[in-house]
Parts: C-alpha cells; structure tokens; sequence
C-alpha cells in the first residue's frame, strides 16, 4: 500500500534541508523549527492540516486500490485534547508497511515522483502523527484490516524521536466492523478555531471528488455532516512518468546521476528521462560537450581563402612532406596531395577536423601504398599543416596587435590567415555602419587574443570567447575610438561561435558529471537548452467537466452549472490540465463576492486565496461580460456564483511550501483564464436566456393585463360583445399557441409557432373515449384512457393541425412538452 | 367642415378597428406617416407639404405599443363622449383627466404624449384636433381690420366688426375659426405680424385702416386657429396673404409654418397651409438696403438657416438667395429695428415700398 507515501520528501528543498539537518538535531526539534511550513504553526491550524493529510492519504488508498472512498471523519473533545479520527474503506496496511508509511517522513523517496497525486501536495500523514506525539505524548492508534482477512489488527505506534525511528508499541488482533480499511487515530493539542476553513476543506473535497462518500464529525455538528457520492466513476488511474529533461533541477539531477545505473551520459539521459531517445541524447550531448569542453574554432584552409597572399594549398602540401620522413616519395605526396585534396572540399575545419581528415587520408594511403603511417607521423603531419592554416608557424610573435596603431598598414592579409578569417567573420556581423578601419582593428585584436588561447586547438568555452570578445572591444574603443556595442559584440560572438566545431571528446561519464556540481551544472544547461518533445500527459486525471459540474451539483443547489477541461499543457518538464466550473443562482447567497473554490491534484485549497494565482486570474477577467455584477469593472466579482477551479499537474508550482496558493506561472494563469472563461461563455448565455426569459414573463405579465382591458375598452365604445383576444396574445408573446377546436366529432388542435426558432413539441392528449382517425400520431390505451401523443416539429411562424375524431362528449387533458412553459399558451 | 357625429363616427371607426384585428386574432396596431423631416413632400396638387409614404406601425405587440394603444382606447372613448354631450376640453384637460380613468396603465405620464396621442388619432381618423373639440392652452391671436364676421359662441351667434366693434386689442380669433361666418369686408390684403410690438405699432399708425389691411398677429409660432382663419382670408375672401417677421432664421420658420404647414402638424397642411402667403420682410436684402441695426449671428442661427437649405419647404430660388445671402453678411434684424428711422418709418415707408414691390397694394 503505497499511497501513504510522506510525500514531505518529494519537495527538494525540505527533504535535502531534512537530511542535513536530522544529522545534527533532533526531529522533534526540527518540526518545532518549521512547524510553520509544515501547517502545524497553531492548535488551530495544525488540526485541518491533520485532517486534510488523513483524508488525502485515505483517498489516495481508496483510489489505488480501485474501490470507490467512504470516508469517516471524527473529532472529539477528550479534557485538553482533540481526538481525531479518520477511517477509510481502503485496502488496510500491514504491520511491514507501517515504518514505510510512517517512517519516510525523513527520507522520502529520493526523486520526485512524476505523477499526479493528492499526497504532492500534503506535508504526509507523519507529520501528523509526530505533531500529535510531541503535543498530547499519545501514540497514534491504527487499526488495520486487509481484504479478506477476518481480523483486525490494531498497532500503538511512536517515533522516537531520537533515532527518528518508528516504533511499533503494541501490536494485537481486534475485531472491526469494517470489511476493509485503516483506523487512524491521533490525539493532539488543538482548537476548533479554524471550524469555518475545516468545513470548507470537507465541503470541497466533496464537490471535487464526487466518487467519494465523506462524513464528519465534530463537536460543532449537532448532527453528522455527510457528504453522498455523485458518481461511481473512480478516477482515471495515472501513469507515472519519469522526469522531463526540462523540468529537473540541479539537486535532483545530481541525486539521479548517483542513484543511476547508467555508466554513459547517453545511457543515463534515455533510461532516467521521458521523451529522450537516442537522438535527442544526442542532441543534449553535443550540447553539454560545447558546455563542458568548449567548441574548436575553425579557420579556412587556403584554398578557400579570397586573399590571394598568405599561404597556398601548395605551402600545406609542402608542410606535410616535410612533417613525413622515411615513408618514400611516392607515399609522402600521394599523403600530403590527399590532405590537401579533401581540404580543398571545406569551407573552414578546426584543428579535430584536420585530425579525423589526416587519419582518414593517412589510412588510405597505408592501403594503397603498404606503407605505415604510425600516430606519430599522423601527429606530425596534422601539427605541420595546421601551423601553415592557422598561420602559427612564427611562434608567438604578435604583428596584428603591435602595429596596429595604424590599420591602414597592418594588413590582416599578410602574416595572420586567423586575422583574415576574423575580418570576415567580424565584417559579415556588424553593421555596414562600422568603418573598415574598425572592423579591422577588431579582427586583429580578436586574432591577437585567440592565438594566445592554451593549445593550438584554440578551444573556448562560449561564456570565455564571449569574455574575449568584449576585452578586444575594449581595447579597439581604447586604441581607435571604435565602440562596439553589446549587439555588435553579440552578434560577432555568434559568427565565431556558430563557425566553431563541437569537439569529438568523449563526454564526460555520469560518475565524473555526478561528482562535479559544475560539470552537472554544464549538463543541465545542455538539458535545457535542447528542444525536446512536451511529456506525455496521460499521467494526469482530470476530474472531467462533467464531473467538475456533478460535484458542483451535489454541493450547491443552483440554477445553473457548467464546467470546462482544458487539453493538458506543459510548464518547464511538468504537464498541467485547468479545469473550472461555475454554478449560478438558487440556494448560493447573492450578496458579497463570488465564492472561489480551488482545488491543486483534487485537494482543496484553503488558506492565502489572496495570494493563488487561480484568484489573481478571476480578478483580472471582466465578469461584467458574461452577465456578474463587477463593480470598477476588475476585481472578485459579486453575486450568487461558485466558481471552482482544478489545477491537475505533476508538479503543481506553490508559492511556498505550505502549498496554500498556486504560484504566478504564466503558462498555468493563461490556461485558467481560459477554462474559466470557457465555463463563463456558458453561463453568459444562461443568464441572458434567463433575462430574455424574464422579460418574456413580464411582457406577457403587464400584455396579460392591457390587452383584455384594451379589448374591453374598445367593446365598450364600438357596443359590441367582448372580443376573443387569445390568438392575438398568442402572437404577441412570441409563443408557442397550442388551441383545440372541436367541432361535432372532430378534434383539431392548432399548434401555431409565432416564435423565432423552429419547435419540436410532445403533444399528448389523454382522452376519456376512444379516439379514431388520428392523424399521424400513436394512440395508448391505458385503461380506458387513451394517450394520443404527437411529437411535431413546427417551423417558425408556422402552424400545423393535429386531429382524431372521438364520439360523444369525451373528457380531454392536453399536455405539451418540448418548449418552455414561458412560451406556452394552452387553450382547450 | 367635419360634424360632431363625423368625428366621432371617425373616432368609433378606429375603435372598431382595433376590436376587429382582436377579433381575427391578429395585434392590434395602427399604421401613421413617420413624422420627421425627411419624410414631408411637396404636394403639387394643393401646393402644401405633406407627409410622404414612409409609415411607422405603432403595434400592441411590445408593452410600450400595447400601453399606447390602450391609452388610445381611453380617449377614442372620452372624446366620443365629449361630442356625444357637445363639449369640448383643452390638451391639458385631457391629461388631467386620465387621472381619473379607472385604469392605471391608461394614464398619460406627460402631456407631450396627450398632445402626440390626439396628433396620432387626427392623423388615423382624418379629422381634426377641432373637430374631437380639443382646445389648445394658448388663446389664438387677434385680428384688426376692416371686416364684418359672426361667430357662434356658446352664448349664440355674435357679429362683430373687426375695427369698429372692438378695442385697440383687435378681434380674438376663437379655438376653432371655422365657427366663424364672414360677413362682409373692405379689405385689401392679409398682413400676419410675428410680434406683439410691431402689430401695436401698426395698429396705433392706423395702418389698417390706411391701407385696408386684415392685420394678424401670429404671436411667435401661430397657433393652428390662426393659420386656419389666415388660410380662410385668402380661400374665401380672396385675399393676398403676406407675412411680416423679423429677419432672422426663426422667423422664416414662422412664415414657413404660414405658407407650407409644420413638419409636426403635416397632416393637416391642406386645412392650415397658405401656399400662396408671401414673405415680406425683414428680408437680408433689407438689413443692407436699409442699413438697419443688426446683430451678429450666432453659431445656433448659423446652423438654423443651413438646416433651412436643406429643408424641402425652403428649397425656391427666393429662400435659397436671401439664406445665402444672409450667411454671407452673418448678421440678423429685428422688425421693431426699423424704428431706429423713426416710428413711422415702417407705415410710411417700409412697409408701402415693400407692398409696392410685390405688387400687392
């Protein structure tokens, strides 16, 4: 039974601030410490939080186990202390899983579990059960029968609080009444001071979990407080996902890399991760590679090279043979012709790429020839060419920057090919604004300062070639009076840098990565900064609008209820779903502000509303639109609403660890605007049916009264017997006019449709004799009374006549359906 | 002339009506002429404005439209029965006396909407406000010249001649002129006068008298008795109307309301109207010819007379150059100006060169 998992060691911050502390202090000294994160600050409080983690937990068992919840809910006043009680009809716990349960408080599990659970939200039933050990000094009482077993078994248990150890006091057989399911009973120091937020905890974890039967008691109640299921659908269960690579943090990722079995960072990113492949570990790879080690820069070989002075393909060719010795005349050119050949195929290589292509030439030749080409000579050969291409045969002597007093001379063209390649880059990056002179003096102190990089390789690190950039910018500003700005600068950072060659270095092993905080950290930049598919979103269970609005329903008798569920979406690596609903009118007081139910993973939400950013986004949208009064058009808006809105997500983003209030997400925010906004279309047009409805009623209200004495009136002066004006009433009212007529032995009922849309009525007539020749409609007898009933449809302004003959004076009731009484006139 | 028993026939008609659209089921409405500007035109045929073809429905079928129609309902009744008993009633009477109707909803809450009620049922009936023996609160002007009429007064028939037989006030025209039977006259012409001053001025130079002149007094917007009995001068005596205002846009209004009928009362041109009535003066051409004291004109002048260019009583040649005229030196008379040549400048003078030109006198 798992899912009294203490779920205070899911949230990174606590459990690592746990497991450093516990070394040093005593549990019962660090709850005393953060009691207030733990929402045990008051007897008050601390009683709803124990209440609230029982009846998550209970849930959550309730659930797992596939078993629809019947929750019981006790509170009594035992002397100085509160006695709570919490039962549910789950699976039961044994006595092994009880130090899982109520052990874990310290330990947690060690990442956070991808999957949307109630407990995500809790601080975990151990907490209170310690709360109500260091205040009342009662072990906590549970009493436990598995499924099928004919026994009970009940347990005393501590935890002592020296070794945060639980310990079992007593365990015995008992007998319980219940076929299945766990007993907890705490005892603890508290107050019925937060009665009205205990109420709403229950009352909404009612409405959003419909499937669930609740009831509570408590000294407040004259009677018990019960809470029936509105549905036996349980809810959809959820898959657990492994962590997003977007949504990991440093801390989790460094316990990952330790706990992992993966011996590669490829292997560990596909094993760990959701949604990365070999690909996209690929991907995140090259990523952490350019983080970790850098990228090489890379220069034009000679012969693409658009100056026509500086070394020549021929001077590489001439460089290798002499880097070569003893392999023959033939081997030696035939080697140094290939290099130079496939160097003719780039556009610009780093010092790696020579490398791969001296070996690649170096391999064919030993094939053709016979001939060896040792590591040696290969080292050679690459350290001979490369000298030539990137022009670093003078040793360390600086031209470009000691002459560059004057651009105009110091030509890039000459002596620097690195020079020359940065001119372009530099040229191609800023602005046709910048004087050549500039951009030249920039490209040699670039030059300059590359060359002094460590190795020949001139590897750099982005943030370090970023550094440089803006040193050479400097001293241009400082020597030539050239600003170039941090756009300028950027973009010829991104020339550079977009050039350069990720490095084939192997990367670093997860034992390396997961000892370094910095390598992790170059990891996690690389994680991040990948494009990587969105998580799956079937690890969500949304309540579903239809049961969003049943559990509305059961709680709150209005007039209207409507509910909306969004698609899941994603925030950072975790997958999100918004649903809302709003329930209008009948019972819910009118006056003051609407009332906001919030609800994270199915648990109400009830303390700092001011705070949520579900209240932050009702405050923002203009009620006045969807028909709720909202005075300065912004703000809560007033009137006999209920709107509740449901946050479903792996990681539901808090604002502190209480978990009172969701967060400021935008991501999150958006979607709640617009499920709630979804809700409120519906109810907009309820409420301006229900207005045109209203005035309909009082239309035909004040007609119903002027035009009988109209007609009366005009009888008077024309001296002619009242008219009949029901036709005419009718007609006005935009009704629906349903008229028998009988004539001898004919029954002719005249549906007139003076409504603006088309009507689809059940008429039902209940005749006293027989009915025959009815016109296409079914006749029931029903002992002796005959049920004729027509189902027409009637256009807008049309009519239609229904008949059936009947001998003798037969006794009718006519019942129409299928239209508003609003719109209905009935004249038998 | 419409009898009791035609009007109130005409009043039990629309009645009638009504319970007939009842009667067929149907919502009771009545149909009238959209009275707005735009929807008046020229009748060729009695040279007056009309109301055109547009038409509003006024119907039972909202609440508004049903509490109209049961307000007309109310009244067809009273004014039936004011005729059946030869009585009659003001406008103002009638909506006070809905107060006493035993129906709420029948009662006027203004009396903007009496006045447009019995505007409506002339319109629908054919009758006349004088016919249902409506009243209005303003008494009609008077009129002094040298004319023999008798009246029938609820205290018999008096006649009385229009110099001789009264004071420096003039003959009081009765609510509804066509009580009145013209006996015999000497009279030469009509002159209507917009303000109460000019006419004293007139009367005191004994200008009627000099100039065998039936003086008007039109009293601002003239009342429908005083349209009436002008209309009557020039139908049954023969006489050339013309009409003295001031010069300013206004005014012009007064004359056109004269000569062509009121956009509101439009229905009722052919009865009111003198299309035949001549504008005489304070013309713009007269501010400058006789230099007279002027005042600017105001941004509301402005826009009056540039609603007169587009108002289809106004569209002739004579209006559209003394308008535009009149924007172009932006400025405006009063009649009584003319007293800065003297008080007898306008008997003497104006007004004999005027008549001169027109060929009237």
């Amino acid at each position: 039974m798992t899912s009294f998992q203490s779920s205070l060691g899911d949230e990174e911050g606590i459990a690592e601030e746990l497991a450093e502390s516990q070394r040093e202090i005593s549990i019962a000294e660090f709850f005393e410490k953060n009691k207030h994160m733990l929402g045990f600050d008051s007897g008050a409080r601390g009683l709803v939080t124990a209440v609230k983690e029982a009846v998550d937990n209970a849930l959550d068992a309730t659930e797992e186990a596939g078993i629809l919840p019947d929750v019981y809910v006790e509170i009594t006043e035992v002397g100085d202390y509160y006695r709570l009680v919490i039962e549910d009809n789950g699976p039961g716990i044994t006595k092994e899983q009880l130090p899982k349960v109520f052990g874990k408080l310290l330990y947690g599990s060690r990442f956070h579990k991808r999957e949307q659970n109630r407990g995500q939200q809790g601080i975990g039933i151990s907490a209170a059960v310690l709360y109500s050990q260091l205040t009342s000094g009662q072990p906590a009482k549970i009493t436990s029968r598995p499924k099928g077993q004919s026994e009970a078994q009940y347990f005393e248990l501590i935890i002592d609080t020296d070794t945060n150890e639980p310990e079992i006091s007593v365990d015995e057989t008992t007998s319980w009444d219940r076929p299945h399911g766990t007993r907890i009973e705490l005892e603890m120091e508290a107050n019925m001071r937060a009665r009205s937020q205990l109420h709403d905890y229950v009352k909404h974890t009612a409405v959003v979990n419909p499937h669930a039967r609740i009831e509570l008691r408590e000294p407040g109640l004259d009677e018990p407080w019960k809470f029936e299921r509105a549905t036996d659908e349980l809810p959809a269960e959820t898959e657990e996902i492994r962590p997003h690579p977007h949504g990991v943090e440093l801390g989790a990722l460094i316990k990952m890399l330790e706990a992992t079995e993966s011996y590669s960072i490829s292997g560990f990113l596909q094993e760990e991760f959701t949604r990365v492949g070999k690909k996209t570990a690929d991907n995140v790879i090259d990523a952490f590679r350019d983080q970790h080690y850098g990228r090489e820069l890379a220069w034009s070989p000679p012969s693409s090279r658009s100056t026509v002075t500086g070394a020549t393909n021929d001077d590489v060719a001439a460089a290798i043979e002499a880097a070569v010795a003893n392999k023959g005349a033939a081997a030696t050119s035939a080697f140094a012709e290939g290099v130079v050949e496939a160097l003719a195929e780039r556009d610009r290589l780093s010092r790696s790429e020579l490398e791969g292509i001296v070996g690649t030439v170096a391999d064919a030749v030993e094939e053709d020839t016979g001939r060896t080409f040792g590591s040696t000579v290969r080292g050679n050969a690459t350290e001979a060419a490369w000298r030539v291409i990137a022009g670093v045969d003078d040793g360390d002597a600086d031209p470009a920057n000691a002459d560059s007093t004057d651009p105009a001379d110091a030509s890039a063209d000459g002596d620097s090919p690195i020079a020359a390649d940065l001119y372009a880059l530099v040229d191609e990056a800023t602005s046709t604004r910048k004087d050549d002179a500039a951009i030249r003096a920039m490209a040699e102190a670039l030059a300059f300062r590359v060359a002094n990089l460590d190795g020949e390789a001139y590897r750099i690190a982005r943030d370090d070639l970023e550094r440089l950039v803006a040193d050479a910018a400097t001293f241009v500003a400082d020597q030539h009076d050239a600003t170039f700005g941090e756009t300028a600068r950027e973009n010829v950072v991104e020339a550079v840098w977009s050039r350069a060659r990720t490095v084939p270095d192997a990367p670093p092993k997860v034992r390396t990565v997961a000892g370094d905080r910095d390598v992790a950290a170059d990891l996690l930049e690389a994680m991040r900064e990948t494009d990587i598919l969105a998580p799956p979103t079937d690890c969500l269970a949304p309540i579903t609008a239809e049961l969003v609005e049943a559990g509305l329903r059961k709680e709150y008798d209005a007039d209207f209820y409507a509910a909306a569920t969004r698609d899941a979406e994603v925030h950072g690596g975790d997958p999100f779903i918004v649903e809302a609903g709003i329930a209008y009118g009948g019972e819910i007081p009118a006056d003051g502000s609407v009332e906001l139910l919030r609800f994270a993973n199915r648990v109400p939400l009830v303390y700092q509303r001011g705070a949520c950013a579900t209240t932050d986004v009702i405050r923002t949208i203009g009620w006045r639109n969807y028909g709720l009064d909202q005075p300065g058009g912004s703000g809560m808006p007033n009137g006999p609403a209920v709107i509740s809105i449901h946050v479903a997500s792996t990681n539901v983003p808090f604002t502190s660890e209480s978990k009172d209030a969701i967060a400021n997400v935008p991501a999150i925010e958006d979607e709640i605007e617009l499920a709630v906004r979804e809700a409120a279309r519906e109810l907009k047009s309820y409420l301006n049916k229900r207005r045109s409805m209203q005035q309909r009623r009082e239309k035909r209200d004040v007609l119903g009264r002027i035009l009988p004495e109209m007609a009366d009136k005009v009888s008077e002066v024309t001296g002619r017997p009242r008219p009949d004006i029901d036709g005419a009433l009718a007609r006005i009212m935009n009704n629906v006019s349903v008229e028998r007529e009988r004539e001898d032995g004919t029954v002719r009922l005249v549906v007139e449709n003076h409504s603006d849309v088309n009507e689809q009525l059940e008429i039902t007539d209940i005749v006293s004799a027989e009915p025959t020749d009815v016109s296409a409609g079914t006749v029931v007898d029903m002992d002796g009374e005959w049920f004729v009933q027509w189902t027409p449809e009637v256009a807008s302004g049309d009519e239609r006549e229904l008949t059936y003959s009947v001998d003798g004076d037969a006794d009718f009731e006519i019942s129409v359906g299928g239209v508003e009484t609003e719109k209905l006139t009935v004249n038998e | 002339m419409t009898t009791n028993t035609d009007a109130r026939d005409q009043l039990i008609d629309l009645a009638a009506d009504f319970y007939d659209q009842f009667a067929a089921g149907e919502i009771p409405e009545m149909e009238l002429p959209t009275r707005t500007k735009s929807n008046i035109e020229y009748d060729e045929e009695s040279g007056v404005w009309t109301y055109g073809d547009r038409t509003s429905v006024r119907s039972a079928n909202s609440v508004n439209g049903a509490r109209k129609l049961l307000k007309a309902a109310y009244t067809i009744e009273f004014l039936a029965e004011q005729l059946d008993e030869d009585r009659s009633s003001t406008l103002r009477e009638l909506y006070y006396l809905s107060e006493s109707w035993d129906n709420d909803e029948a009662q006027f809450s203004s009396q903007d909407e009496s006045n447009d009620l019995v505007e409506d049922l002339e319109i629908v009936t054919g009758a006349t406000r004088e016919d249902f023996h409506m009243r209005p609160e303003e008494s009609g002007a008077k009129v002094m010249g040298p004319l023999r009429l008798r009246e029938q007064t609820n205290r018999g028939d008096r006649d009385i001649h229009c110099q001789l037989d009264v004071g420096q006030g003039g003959y009081q025209i009765p609510n509804n002129p066509d009580t009145i039977e013209f006996l015999e006259n000497d009279a030469e012409f009509v002159l209507c006068v917009e303000t109460g001053g000019m006419r004293d001025r007139l009367v005191e130079n004994g200008f009627d008298e000099a100039y065998d002149a039936l003086i008007v007094h039109l009293g601002g917007q003239p009342a429908r008795a005083t349209r009436r009995l002008t209309k009557r001068f020039h139908d049954e005596l023969d006489l050339p109307v013309v009409v003295f205002t001031d010069g300013d846009p206004w005014s012009y209004r007064i004359y056109g309301s004269v000569a062509y009928g009121s956009i509101k009362s439009a229905h009722l041109s052919k009865y009111l109207a003198t299309p035949e009535a001549r504008f005489i003066g304070i013309q713009p051409a007269d501010i400058v010819e006789y230099d007279l004291p002027s005042d600017p004109l105001s941004d509301s002048d402005v826009n009056a007379l540039e609603s007169e260019l587009e108002d289809p009583r106004f569209q002739t040649d004579y209006w559209e150059e003394q308008i535009e005229l009149q924007l172009e030196v932006g400025k405006k008379s009063e009649q009584q100006s003319l007293a800065s040549r003297g008080l007898d400048f306008v008997t003497e003078t104006y007004l004999p060169e005027r008549l001169e030109e027109m060929g009237v006198a």
